[in-house]
C-alpha cells in the first residue's frame, strides 16, 4: 500500500477570472473546491491514476470533515488524527488575461503534543503494510520543524522507500534522514550550500550534496528552462511547451504523484522523468487540480523535451 | 456486491493500552459511535463503543438492573468516568467482535448488523483492519437498491 502523510492538509479553492485587480469586487467565471496539500493531492492523483493510497494526517472541524468525506468519496483510505480548530483553507485566483496566479494560504491549527504521539503511533502502525510513504507540505504550528525526520528514518528502517517533497528547515531535516525522493527548493538548497545559482553546473553541484545523504532521485526546476531530475540512471533535463497551460496549481503534486507510480512500476529513468513530467503537464491544462485519466497522461509523454545532460 | 467495495475505509483505532480518556476524544473528536482497538500492525483485538464507556462509569449494582435511567445522582457517575478514565481501553473493550472479510456480501453484512443491534464493524484482511461497514450506510444501499428496481 502507498501511504501519503499530510501534516497540514487544506480546502483549496480555486478561482479563475478574467482580470484579477486588488481593491474591489470581482466576480469569478469559474470555482474549483477540492481538498488539498501535498500527500492528499498525490493521493487523490494517485486514484485518478487508477492506483490505491491510504492519506494520514490532522484534520480538524467542519473543513476537515470535508476533506475526509471527499477522499472518502474517492474511495481512499485515510487515517487521519482529529484535532481542535480548523483545517485551513488555501485560495488561489487565477487571472486568465494576465495569466497571473495568485495564492493565499493559512497556517492550520494548532496540533497537540499527545495528537503528534498518536499520528506517530499510527504511522508506525501502517507501516507494516506499506510499500512506499510520500511525505509533504507544510508544518502546522506545533509540530517541531525537524518531525519528518522520524518519520522518514521509521520507514526506512523498515526498508520502505520515502518520498518528501517540502521545504525550508522540514526539507533539510528529512534529507537527514536519506530519503529515496527528494523534491527540492533549489533557491533555498542554494542558500543553505552557499553556491549562487548562476548555472546548470552550480544547479547539479548543489543537488549531488543531496545524493551525498542517500537520496536516489532529486527533482528541481531551473528557471524557466524546465524540471532537472537526478536519477541513478543519470541527470536529466525536462521541458514542455508552456502555451496550452490554464492553471499550474496542483502541477507540482502531479508531478509527485507521476514520479511516486513510475517508481512502484519500476520504469527507467528516461520514461520516469517523462511520466512524471506529463503528469504536471495534464495537471496544467485545465482548472480542476488532478489528472483526467492516465490515458490523458500517457498520450503527452512524447511531447515531454527530454535532455540527458550526464 | 462485496462489502470490500462498499465500507468506510477509514482506518481509525486505537491501541489496547491506551487510557478510555483518549478512546472518549476519538470517539468525540471523529464523530463515532465505537472503534476497533488493534495491536501495532492493525490486528483487531477488540471494540470500544461509548456504550462501553458509559457500562464501565455505572455503579457496580446497576450491572443487576441493566438499565440506566436508575441512576440517582450523575454527579457519581462522572466520578466514576473519571476514575475510569486512565485506565486502558482493553479492559473494557468487547473482545469478541463481529468482523467481517472483503468478500462477505453486503447485504449478508447489514442482516448480521441489524440482528445483533451493531452500527459499525470492523472489516478485515488477513486479520488486519482495512475498513469498517457501517449499519447506516448499508441501509442507504439497501433503500437504493429497492428504488432501482
Amino acid at each position: 500500500m502507498i501511504v501519503t502523510v499530510t501534516l497540514n492538509p487544506a480546502v483549496d479553492e480555486e478561482y479563475l477570472l478574467p482580470e484579477f485587480r486588488p481593491g474591489g469586487w470581482s466576480r469569478a467565471t469559474h470555482v474549483d473546491r477540492s481538498p488539498g496539500g501535498k500527500g492528499i493531492n498525490v493521493s487523490m492523483i494517485l486514484s485518478q491514476l487508477g492506483c490505491e493510497s491510504a492519506a494520514m494526517g490532522f484534520l480538524a472541524g467542519f473543513t476537515g470533515e470535508y476533506v475526509r468525506d471527499v477522499l472518502r468519496r474517492h474511495r481512499i483510505t485515510t487515517n487521519f488524527v482529529h484535532v481542535p480548530g480548523e483545517t485551513r483553507t488555501n485560495v488561489y485566483i487565477v487571472d486568465e488575461i494576465g495569466h497571473i496566479e495568485t495564492g493565499i494560504a493559512e497556517l492550520g491549527p494548532y496540533i497537540p503534543e499527545d495528537a503528534l504521539g498518536r499520528l506517530v503511533t499510527n504511522f508506525d502502525r501502517m507501516l507494516h503494510r506499506a510499500h512506499l510513504v510520500s511525505i509533504g507540505g507544510s508544518l502546522p504550528p506545533g509540530v517541531p520543524q525537524d518531525f519528518y525526520r522520524e518519520l522518514v528514518r521509521n520507514a526506512k528502517a523498515k526498508g520502505i522507500p520515502t518520498f518528501i517533497d517540502a521545504a525550508g528547515a522540514p526539507l533539510m531535516a528529512a534529507l537527514e534522514a536519506g530519503p529515496t525522493v527528494a523534491k527540492i527548493d533549489h533557491r533555498f538548497m542554494a542558500r543553505v550550500a552557499g553556491i549562487p545559482l548562476t548555472s546548470i553546473d552550480n544547479l547539479i553541484e548543489i543537488v549531488s550534496k543531496v545524493h551525498d545523504q542517500g537520496v536516489e532521485y532529486a527533482v528541481t526546476s531551473y528557471r524557466s528552462y524546465g524540471d532537472v531530475f537526478f536519477t541513478p540512471g543519470g541527470i536529466y533535463l525536462a521541458a514542455l511547451d508552456r502555451r496550452d497551460f490554464v492553471s499550474m496549481f496542483g502541477a507540482g503534486d502531479a508531478l509527485m504523484a507521476g514520479l511516486v507510480v513510475a517508481y512502484d512500476e519500476r520504469m527507467s529513468a528516461e520514461e520516469c522523468v517523462r511520466f512524471s513530467m506529463a503528469c504536471a503537464y495534464e495537471d496544467s491544462l485545465h482548472v480542476e487540480k488532478g489528472v483526467r485519466s492516465r490515458e490523458a497522461v500517457e498520450a503527452l509523454m512524447d511531447k515531454i523535451e527530454v535532455e540527458k545532460l550526464s | 456486491m462485496r462489502i470490500g467495495d462498499v465500507m468506510d475505509r477509514d482506518l481509525t483505532a486505537i491501541a489496547p493500552d491506551s487510557p478510555v480518556s483518549e478512546a472518549i476524544e476519538v470517539l468525540s473528536r471523529h464523530r463515532l459511535t465505537g472503534v476497533p482497538v488493534v495491536d501495532e500492525e492493525g490486528h483487531v483485538l477488540g471494540f470500544i463503543s461509548e456504550k462501553d464507556i458509559i457500562k464501565a462509569a455505572l455503579p457496580g449494582y446497576f450491572e443487576y438492573l441493566q438499565d440506566s435511567s436508575f441512576i440517582p445522582d450523575f454527579d457519581q457517575f462522572q466520578a466514576r468516568l473519571r476514575r475510569i478514565s486512565r485506565e486502558p481501553v482493553q479492559r473494557f473493550m468487547v473482545k469478541k467482535v463481529a468482523t467481517f472479510k472483503e468478500e462477505d456480501s453486503d447485504f449478508s453484512v447489514a442482516m448480521t448488523l441489524i440482528q445483533q443491534n451493531i452500527k459499525r464493524a470492523p472489516v478485515l484482511r488477513e486479520g488486519i483492519l482495512v475498513g469498517v461497514a457501517n449499519r447506516a450506510d448499508l441501509l442507504e444501499r439497501l433503500m437504493a437498491d429497492g428504488d432501482g428496481k
